[in-house]
């Protein structure tokens, strides 16, 4: 009875703020309810079937799936490659990890709008450092072609750091002894890296790029203060979301993107959580 | 079993926090300080601060305190809704956007003014377009949910000082073969913007209200369009095939396009506050905007700056119509409802009226005012505003405008942005209107 006793408010908790809204949410995606409030009608699966109709939801799927495979994977990259060059003892570490930590620290939102101002194109900062070094300057903010390149650097900037921190700590829980082992062995350092360094450090990089790829997947705050919720060339599902509950009032249809939103999140959680499982288990 | 619980967790962690952005507290509630006591809910800029003090005024007279609370222009519209989906609205009365009334109406949200209103504001004196924009739902019925509180309108701020410079007026001559003054026509206009493009020494034609949230970019093109032939649709029958997407209306997103040409880099997604941005900091010739935000321009730029209402196409001359009227809520107490009726009244008159024109960006709808010579005169851009007021057109005022304005913003944004052209932009958004009208229809949200 005890231990039921230490988990019993959690378990409370979980279920008013995350429970209940979930059950409410499945209720309204079933509805007609308006922002403003008003008579609340069964609609059936009406909005279900407008979402899989909807030309919009589609471009919405495309537009979050090109966002999350392009910032997850240069944050891999870039963040692995930081832990590695990083990872030795040097004077001035601690310095140097806290201020490449900084920008993770900060509210993504306000971090859009200064990333606004920076991505500006005739005195924006950005422009003018690549002016400055005779390079094109690019409309970052207004070309369709690079306005979801824009919502990328901002989310690579903001979270190369926690794949940095992620990669570190796969990198320091490698035992020494195996990279001595392989040093008798006079293994060079490519086959090093292929055969201890990144096996080894993978199943965290997993865990790190399963908890990237479900919070890209829900990118909001960035494309609402770069280019608003409403540009195709940007509008991710939760934008689409946005708009429809608080653009168009249609909050009962916005449940229903919500909903199949929080399905795709699950699936592929569940796809990476049994596949690090079966990591887990040949090792 | 023990993934897909792990997964859920996954999930409804990262549902917990994803920016930390909060929006704008719901404001304080109707002032509970004396026995008497409105709220007014507005947008955040010059003319609320204006409305507050002739708010304190009208205490000084009835004992009844009034606070106008204002919030974002950005979040105004959300807060607004999401306060009406309680069961009690903090404010009594609201000073929704013009689009807003057929919602509000529909949706029993606001209070009917019609008998009322006839009796207590002598309506011939609300000039017709103003009543039919800003108060009146369905259009032309005669029915009334809101009182004229501001009427807006968009126009041109332009720089004096640059259009009088001799030089330049003369290489303007030379190359044009017409002296340079403010545009009287779309081809004008287009000629003193190419004019005065030089990007080398920054410097641009014109920043034009092309934003991408909420209605900006709606607001600018709509005067276009109209100008250009086009329109909207048929207020009667809704039908929007051959209106919006006729040659005229292609010619007007065409034109509007071809005008970025002489704007800033990014002058293609220029919210309301951005758009002045270009023009406050003394690059660029010419300004389209809302009159309501001319005070400041005025007040920074002094003689440096005109203003002039919006130019011709042939003999079409048409200003995107702003402003809002003051609807009571029909969620509010009866009896603040009734203050709020008292609060109307005495705002209405022709003496406060009066002293509302001295309020920045106070502008009235009172067709007495308009006309006389002493409201012409009052500012440099009263004279403009005054003319823009009989060439008003506006966007659907129907329930679904938020629908409605959703593709307009987006298809208009992408023809814009190069991704489409002008044809297929307003074939797209024809296409989707007349679907959200039909879905309308069949779920009586539209006027019979």
């Amino acid at each position: 009875m005890l231990k039921y006793g230490f988990v019993g408010p959690a378990l409370l908790l979980l279920i008013a703020l995350n429970i209940f809204p979930l059950g409410y949410n499945i209720w309204l995606s079933f509805t007609n309810y308006d922002l403003s409030g008003g008579d609340v009608k069964s609609v059936g699966t009406r909005n279900y079937r407008e979402v899989f109709n909807e030309p919009r939801y589609a471009a919405a799927i495309r537009t979050t799936a090109l966002f999350v495979a392009a910032a997850v994977l240069i944050e891999l990259v870039l963040g692995y490659a930081l832990a590695l060059a990083l990872r030795g003892e040097f004077l001035g570490k601690g310095f140097v990890l806290t201020v490449l930590l900084v920008p993770m620290m900060l509210s993504p939102a306000v971090m859009g709008l200064f990333w606004h101002l920076i991505f500006k194109g005739d005195y924006g900062i950005f422009n003018q450092t690549l002016g400055a070094a005779g390079l094109p300057e690019p409309q970052w903010l207004t070309d369709p072609g690079l306005k979801l390149a824009a919502c990328v650097i901002v989310d690579v900037w903001m979270w190369t750091p926690f794949m940095m921190l992620i990669s570190l700590a796969a990198l320091n829980s490698i035992p020494r002894h195996i990279y001595e082992a392989a040093e008798i062995d006079r293994a060079g350092a490519w086959t090093v890296f292929r055969r201890i360094t990144l096996p080894l450090s993978a199943p965290l990089l997993l865990l790190a790029v399963l908890l990237r790829t479900t919070d890209a997947l829900k990118q909001f705050d960035y494309v609402m203060v770069l280019t608003g919720p409403n540009d195709a060339a940007t509008q991710t599902l939760s934008a689409l979301l946005y708009q429809t509950s608080f653009g168009s009032f249609r909050v009962g249809l916005g449940t229903a993107y919500g909903f199949v939103v929080l399905v795709a999140v699950i699936a592929v959680a569940t796809l990476f959580t049994r596949y690090l499982d079966r990591l887990q288990r040949s090792r | 079993m023990r993934n897909i619980v792990f997964a859920l967790a996954l999930a409804f962690a990262g549902c917990g926090d994803g920016g930390g952005s909060s929006g704008p507290g719901p404001g304080p509630g109707p002032a509970k300080d004396g026995p008497k006591a409105i709220t007014i809910w507005w947008a955040q800029w010059a003319p609320a601060d204006g409305l507050q003090e002739l708010g304190r005024d009208f205490e000084k007279e009835t004992g009844i305190k009034v606070t106008v609370h204002q919030t974002p222009w950005p979040d105004y519209q959300n807060q607004v809704n999401l306060e009406f989906g309680n069961r009690e609205t903090k404010f009594d009365i609201v000073i929704g956007d013009s689009q807003w009334i057929g919602r509000g109406a529909s949706k029993g949200l606001y209070i009917e003014l019609t008998d009322w209103l006839k009796g207590a504001v002598d309506m011939s004196t609300v000039h017709p377009r103003a009543a039919k924009y800003l108060c009146e739902y369905p259009p032309g019925s005669g029915r009334y949910w809101a009182a004229p509180c501001e009427t807006d309108a968009i126009g041109i701020a332009y720089r004096r000082d640059w259009f009088e410079d001799a030089k330049e007026k003369a290489a303007y001559k030379e190359k044009y073969k017409r002296d340079l003054a403010p545009p009287a026509t779309y081809e004008e206009m287009r000629d003193i913007a190419e004019f005065f493009t030089r990007p080398a020494d920054k410097r641009y034609g014109v920043s034009w209200l092309t934003g991408r949230g909420y209605d900006a970019l709606t607001m600018g093109f709509e005067q276009v369009l109209y100008a250009f032939g086009g329109s909207w649709g048929d207020e009667k029958t809704f039908k929007v095939q051959g209106h919006i997407n006729n040659d005229g209306a292609v010619a007007g997103l065409e034109y509007l396009k071809s005008m970025m040409k002489f704007s800033t880099p990014d002058g293609a997604k220029l919210d309301y506050g951005q758009c002045l941005e270009p023009f406050d900091n003394g690059s660029t010739a010419m300004l389209v905007n809302y009159f309501a935000f001319y005070p400041e321009i005025s007040k920074k730029f002094g003689d440096k700056a005109g203003f002039c209402p919006m130019p011709k196409k042939g003999d079409r001359r048409f200003a995107s119509l702003g402003g809002q009227g003051m609807s009571i809520s029909a969620k509010a107490p009866k009896e603040r409802q009734e203050l709020a009726r008292q609060f109307i009244k005495w705002f209405e008159q022709l003496k406060i009226q009066k002293e509302w024109i001295k309020k920045p960006a106070g502008f009235p709808a009172n067709t007495d005012i308009l006309k006389s010579e002493e409201f012409r005169k009052a500012s440099p851009y009263n004279a403009a505003f005054a003319d823009s007021v009989d060439i008003l057109v506006d966007f659907w005022n129907v329930p679904v405008f938020g629908e409605l304005l959703a593709p307009v913003q987006q298809y208009v944004g992408e023809a814009m942005d190069g991704k489409r052209s002008a044809k297929d932009a307003l074939d797209a958004i024809a296409t989707e209107h007349e679907e959200i009208f039909r879905k309308a229809r069949e779920n009586g949200d539209l006027p019979k």
